[in-house]
């Protein structure tokens, strides 16, 4: 049982909206980028098959709406997740200013068991956009920032480009192997058989 | 069953929980064991928790992402199965003997997905099937959610472009239809929602819905049957209304979501954009006739679609607006249109043409006069916006057109005068933002003048508002240090901002706060000094059109704006003096014409009244036509600055003040002839001599002793008179000096005689004959008895001036030559 929770690890990624967090995706999944903007709704998710030592398991990397009007239901699908991956955009101070929002925000909903170890990687995107010269979080800012947090792998990255994503999702996939998962040991008081077939729904019967 | 109150939901949600994680339990036991009936047993168990209807959309999706976790390992052990042999077509059957339709859809989704993968069958078909059997399920929270999933598992399989699942023809049309058709369903069961009365109808419904659910809730359609439904489930009906629109606000992101995977499918270009995928999108969201999934669906649109498809296509999309339902929300949608459309623009200039080229602007104009004219009750606010928005759309696309801002502006205004002037304050701000925006764009008010709307859209504002617009207006000149220099545009300007300029109707002095004020005069103050044409003419023109302006201001403002204007038209005299004097013609402007206005701007002030200002004006137009040498035009101004000193300057400090500004600027006045002078200086003294305390007069006249020696005028060199001033400040010092003795009992300060004593050592030195070592000499005797004298109270200042006067004069000895010679006889 355990065997197979292990096999399947998810990723939630996080930022402001319009910092690339489908692009990275995509990036990373289908190797594809299209430089328009199209926000997200909700959250939605992508697999990928990696290798690691010799094992291989499904990514399971969720895309989150940056634009909170998009994000109706609210964030339970933050449960269970084993890695978090911030995004930010180095070309725009807000983004970066929120990283701690989105970062408390997430352990706050997610609740994770131990909260100060748990993986969080930092990615700057759009570091391709004008040569580097419209850039307005220095990566040494972004890395003091990380460092601050319990030392949080920090990447810069170009989803355009193909820049450093592989390596930056090798280390949040290494990551969140890392992560103990928090197997909800469930103890049946009865080992009921014949199944619990229970009536407490006076639904319909569909 | 009125499941109201959070806490019995978190009980019915942990109840669920509590259920779908027994039956996980025996689920991955199952898995483990290799049980394939087993876990279907289970999961199917599992699943019937996400049956409950007790829950809101939110907690439904707690739980439900709790079935998504167990799903996929359930999805993993289907693959593992697929692997082992075991055919999938026959794991497809089998799923469906779950008992109930919930879980068995579920089950067949999740195999479905592995269906796909496996591609023993073509993507298209499995992905049909499954979206036409989601049908089973019309109540709309777990319709949603089923579908939800179905979106979910099937996102990463549509056989789009490039995917490996792509078939043999019209591959992308086939995934587009499926979402399409899937999004339609979802739209529908979310609609449908609203108009369910009460929650009465899950209890009255299942009957109805089962199995058949699809052709039985078509009778909920059936008028009769909703009116019966609405009669069980009355109570509180507004609350009712509330609550639900709550949930289904939760839920839109199910819907909305669709149109997310609609946009990130490879192969959706533009050509299928317009020709399908917009089409049939709006074609759903005009004929729900909904007003939550309107505005939404079509916020939707704008966001998850790209610019480029957004402009190719927006003649379609703006068609839409006028065909939903009037109480949308339209403006807010459109101005994020515009909003995205600017953005878009500002984002890079190679994509302007673009706009140029479908002519959005026209487009977009033409939208929203269409809707202003449909939605007849849009609050005044509401039209601003708009327009406000489309503004910054011209500014972003088409800044050298100033006419197509104009436009808007005029469009505006003629919307804002059929409700006359704005009392709302958030139409009032968007007033403002709108007026803001051009200015912030040109960061040139000369450009902005140009709109001839402008001015008589801030006609609206109220006059606090105006106010705070014409500050705005002003800031941006001073910052941007723009030239506002012929007279036309100074007094379209000053037509701009009257607000500060003088009282609009309706405005009380109480209510004004004088430190605002103050600030306010004085940043047309600045604002009166930054105004210049190097052309002298046209200068002129415009310190007449700023007077002409600024005299409307009234008491309070004049002694802000006066001074100013004074200055300019002095700087514009200056100017004129230059080298080659008086290139002009017999109508042109010349000193003494400015000169003539001078004296009538100056007068104005009497009114206010504020004569020590105007007295000081006079003082400084008097120099000015002295280096003009225009002597009649200089004494005129002296004559009357000392008519406002006789008449209206009656405070003694004031009139003190008064005096040395008049004996100092006396003193450089060289134009007079000896006449003239003497008038003027004999006034001067006489005035000082008057004064009421004895030590302002005593100080008053020994600086009159100037007026008779200037230093580089020979003809001014009067040596006798100077010392009659001297040895008359004497004796006033000594008289006061008694009046003090006679009223303290004590003397007063002796510092009155050794200022007197720097005097007679400034004419000494000067060379006048008249000033000796003798006349010294008997002074520093006085005043060292003076100071002995018992009677005499210290005063260590001036014990000390006299001690570095005495200093001084060593000094001078010291330093041999001719000085020292002179000062040699001295003794200290």
């Amino acid at each position: 049982m355990a065997s197979r929770r292990r096999m399947l690890l998810k990723v939630i990624i996080l930022g402001d909206s319009g910092v690339g967090k489908t692009s990275l995706m995509n990036q990373y999944v289908n190797r594809k980028f299209s430089n328009q903007y199209k926000a997200t709704i909700g959250a939605d998710f992508l697999t990928k098959e990696v290798q690691f030592e010799d094992r291989l398991f499904t990514l399971q990397i969720w895309d989150t709406a940056g634009q909170e009007r998009f994000q109706s239901l609210g964030v339970a699908f933050y449960r269970g997740a084993d890695c978090c991956v911030l995004v930010y955009d180095v070309n725009v101070m807000k983004s970066f200013d929120n990283l701690n929002n989105w970062r408390e925000e997430f352990l706050i909903q997610a609740s994770p068991s131990d909260p100060e170890n748990f993986p969080f990687v930092v990615l700057g995107n759009k570091i391709d956009v004008d040569g580097g010269n419209s850039r307005v979080v220095s990566e040494k800012k972004a890395k003091a920032w990380c460092a601050s947090k319990g030392n949080i792998p920090y990447f810069e990255t170009s989803a355009k480009e193909g820049f450093n994503v592989e390596a930056a999702f090798q280390c949040i996939a290494k990551n969140a192997l890392k992560n103990e998962p928090e197997e909800e040991v469930y103890l049946p008081d009865t080992i009921d058989v014949g199944g619990g077939q229970q009536q407490r729904s006076s639904g319909c019967e569909c | 069953m009125i499941t109201d109150g959070v806490e019995d939901e978190d009980k019915w949600l942990a109840a669920g929980n509590a259920g779908l994680q027994q039956n996980a339990f025996y689920m991955h036991r199952a898995l483990d064991s290799n049980n394939l009936r087993d876990a279907l047993k289970y999961s199917a168990q599992m699943l019937s928790e996400l049956r409950t209807s007790k829950l809101s959309p939110q907690k439904y999706y707690q739980l439900y992402m709790r079935a998504f976790d167990e799903l996929r390992k359930l999805e993993m052990f289907f693959k593992e199965e697929a692997r082992r042999g075991c055919s999938i077509i026959d794991l497809y059957e089998l799923v469906q003997h779950a008992g109930n339709i919930l879980p068995r859809l579920y089950l067949l989704c999740t195999v479905g997905s592995v269906y796909i993968k496996s591609k023993e069958a073509p993507a298209k078909d499995v992905l049909k099937d499954l979206v036409e059997m989601c049908r089973g399920i019309q109540h709309p929270v777990r319709g949603l959610f089923l579908r939800s999933y179905l979106s979910q598992v099937s996102r990463d399989k549509l056989p789009d472009i490039g995917s490996e699942y792509e078939g043999d023809a019209d591959t992308v049309n086939d995934a587009v239809e499926f979402v399409l058709q899937n999004f339609t369903e979802m739209n529908k069961l979310w609609v449908r929602m609203q108009h369910q009365v009460g929650l009465n109808i899950y209890g009255l419904l299942p009957a109805l819905m089962c199995y058949n659910a699809c052709e039985s809730f078509i009778l909920l359609a059936d008028p009769e049957l909703r009116l019966a439904v609405g009669v069980s489930g009355l109570q509180g009906p507004a609350r009712e209304k509330d609550k639900r629109e709550k949930e289904r606000s939760e839920l839109r992101d199910l819907v909305g979501k669709n149109l997310h995977v609609l946009s990130q499918i490879e192969g959706v270009d533009l050509d299928m954009y317009k020709e399908t995928v917009l089409p049939r999108v709006l074609e759903q969201v005009v004929n729900c006739k909904d007003e939550i999934a309107q505005y939404y669906l079509m916020d939707c649109i704008i966001q998850v679609f790209p610019d480029e498809y957004h402009l190719q296509t927006l003649e379609i999309l703006l068609d839409a607006f006028p065909q939903l339902q009037p109480s949308v929300d339209i403006k807010t949608v459109l101005a994020r249109l515009m909003e995205r459309l600017s953005n878009y623009a500002a984002s890079s200039a190679e994509v302007l043409p673009e706009f140029l080229q479908v002519e959005a602007f026209a487009k977009l104009n033409n939208a929203i006069g269409k809707v202003i004219e449909a939605q007849v009750d849009m609050p005044v606010f509401g039209a601003v916006t708009l327009y406000s928005s489309l503004l910054t759309f011209i500014l972003h696309v088409h800044p050298e057109r100033l006419d197509y801002a104009d436009q808007v502006l005029g469009a505006c205004v003629k919307k804002l005068s059929s409700d006359g002037r704005i009392e709302d304050s958030k139409a009032t701000k968007q007033i403002v933002a709108l007026l803001s925006a051009p200015l912030e764009k040109y960061n040139d008010i000369v450009t902005v003048l140009k709109l001839s709307n402008y001015p008589r859209m801030m006609e609206y504002l109220d006059n606090e508002t105006n106010k705070v617009m014409a500050t705005v207006i002003i800031q941006s000149i001073m910052k941007n240090n723009t030239q506002v220099s012929t007279a036309d545009k100074v007094e379209s300007l000053f037509e701009l901002i009257k607000g500060l300029i003088k009282d609009l109707d309706g405005t009380l002095h109480d209510e004004i706060d004088e430190d605002d004020f103050k600030e306010e005069q004085n940043s047309v103050a600045r604002l009166i000094q930054m105004l210049h044409n190097d052309d002298p003419e046209e200068m002129f023109k415009v310190i007449c059109t700023v007077r002409k302006h600024i005299l409307t201001g009234g008491p309070k403002r004049l002694p802000f704006t006066i001074p100013p204007l004074v200055f300019s038209s002095l700087k514009l005299v200056r100017q004129l003096q230059g080298p080659d004097e008086n290139p002009f013609g017999e109508e042109s402007t010349t000193p003494k014409k400015i000169f003539q206005h001078l004296n009538q701007t100056i007068e104005t002030l009497y009114g206010v009244p504020s004569p020590e200002l105007a007295l000081r004006l006079y003082l400084q137009c008097a120099e000015a036509a002295n280096d003009c040498d225009l002597e009649p035009v200089a004494y005129e101004f002296f004559t009357q600055a000392y008519i406002l000193y006789e008449e209206e300057i009656s405070d003694s400090r004031a009139q003190v003040t008064a005096i040395h500004l008049i004996i100092g600027t006396l003193q450089r006045m060289h134009v007079f002839g000896v006449e003239n002078r003497d008038t003027l200086t004999h006034k001067a003294t006489g005035y000082s001599a008057k004064l009421l305390k004895k030590p302002d007069q005593c100080r008053a006249v020994y600086a009159c002793s100037h007026l008779f020696w200037v230093d580089d005028q020979d003809n001014m060199k009067d040596g006798e008179r100077v010392l009659l001033c001297l040895k008359r400040a004497l004796r006033i010092a000594n008289a006061a000096q008694q009046m003090s003795n006679a009223a303290r009992g004590s003397t007063g300060s002796v510092a009155l005689f050794v200022e007197i004593l720097n005097k007679y050592l400034y004419f000494f030195e000067k060379g006048n004959p008249q000033i000796t070592v003798a006349t010294i000499q008997s002074l520093i005797e006085l005043i060292t008895t003076e100071m002995q004298s018992d009677s005499n109270t210290p005063d260590p200042a001036a014990d000390a001036f006299l001690a570095s006067t005495l200093r001084y004069i060593q000094f001078q000895k010291q330093k041999g030559g001719a000085v020292g010679e002179k000062y040699e006889p001295i003794k200290a």
